[in-house]
């Protein structure tokens, strides 16, 4: 059981990774920036995968599930008060849908998921008799942390050239740092 | 409010990371704890205006 715990917590790590790279083809290929909502959102889903990735390095641990779900918590908030903005029959949009879904009301869906997800690996407790300790992942575990590594890295150059640092464009069109 | 930069929560993620890679467990969770904060501050500086909706 603790060692299907550890490959579910790669999963969801992997699948974070995903979503953000699903997140980037949008943003680059397709030239649709993110808002500052949706660039919170992004972040809150990032420091949920962090929780994940302190499980894949050092051990499960409650408190690492706990990083998920309080990250998860923030982001539902970030993604609800997006869906609230443009819930009115008429008040528009962000971005294009995908499947008939706007990405902030995916966002939710994953928010939630990630939730339920922490909730029920938390029974699981044959993954906590070891503990927390330094140990060396295995190469696919590793491979696994620095593609993560890589797509926060991604997320904060991207967010830099999109919004310098003053106040973020609620429909940004180009990248300020790099107009200037 | 004092506007901070929205990739703030990013660059300390960045580092929270970083502290991961290193081996430094505590310091990767309070680096998470200040990009929430800041996560959290930044989203407070966005609510500007109440949300109407139609009931």
């Amino acid at each position: 059981m603790a060692a299907l715990a550890r490959i579910l917590n790669a999963l969801a790590l992997l699948g974070i990774c995903g979503v953000m790279l699903y997140a980037f083809y949008w943003q680059i290929v397709r030239g649709e920036l993110p808002c500052p909502l949706c660039l919170l959102q992004r972040a809150a889903l990032l420091a949920a995968g962090l929780g994940f990735l302190l499980n894949v390095r050092f051990g499960a641990s409650e408190s690492h599930y706990g990083i998920v779900i309080v990250s998860a918590l923030v982001g539902a908030v970030f993604a609800t008060r997006q869906i609230l903005l443009h819930i009115v029959p008429g008040t528009g949009a962000y971005g294009s849908a995908v499947a008939g879904y706007h990405l902030y009301t995916w966002a939710l869906v994953a928010f939630m998921v990630l939730i339920a997800f922490a909730g029920v690996m938390l029974f699981i407790e044959a993954q906590f008799v070891e503990g927390v300790r330094d140990f060396r992942p295995t190469v696919g575990a590793q491979a696994l942390g620095w593609l993560f590594v890589l797509v926060v890295l991604g997320n904060a150059v991207s967010t830099l050239l999109e919004c310098g640092f003053g106040p973020c464009p609620d429909n940004p069109t180009g990248y300020e740092l790099l107009q200037k | 409010m004092i506007s901070l930069p929205i990739a703030s929560p990013f660059v300390v993620l960045v580092l929270a990371t970083l502290a991961v890679a290193l081996g430094l467990r505590r310091t990767a969770v309070l680096f998470w704890l200040l990009a929430a904060a800041l996560m959290v501050y930044s989203f407070a500086g966005h609510v500007t205006d109440p949300l109407k909706i139609a009931l």
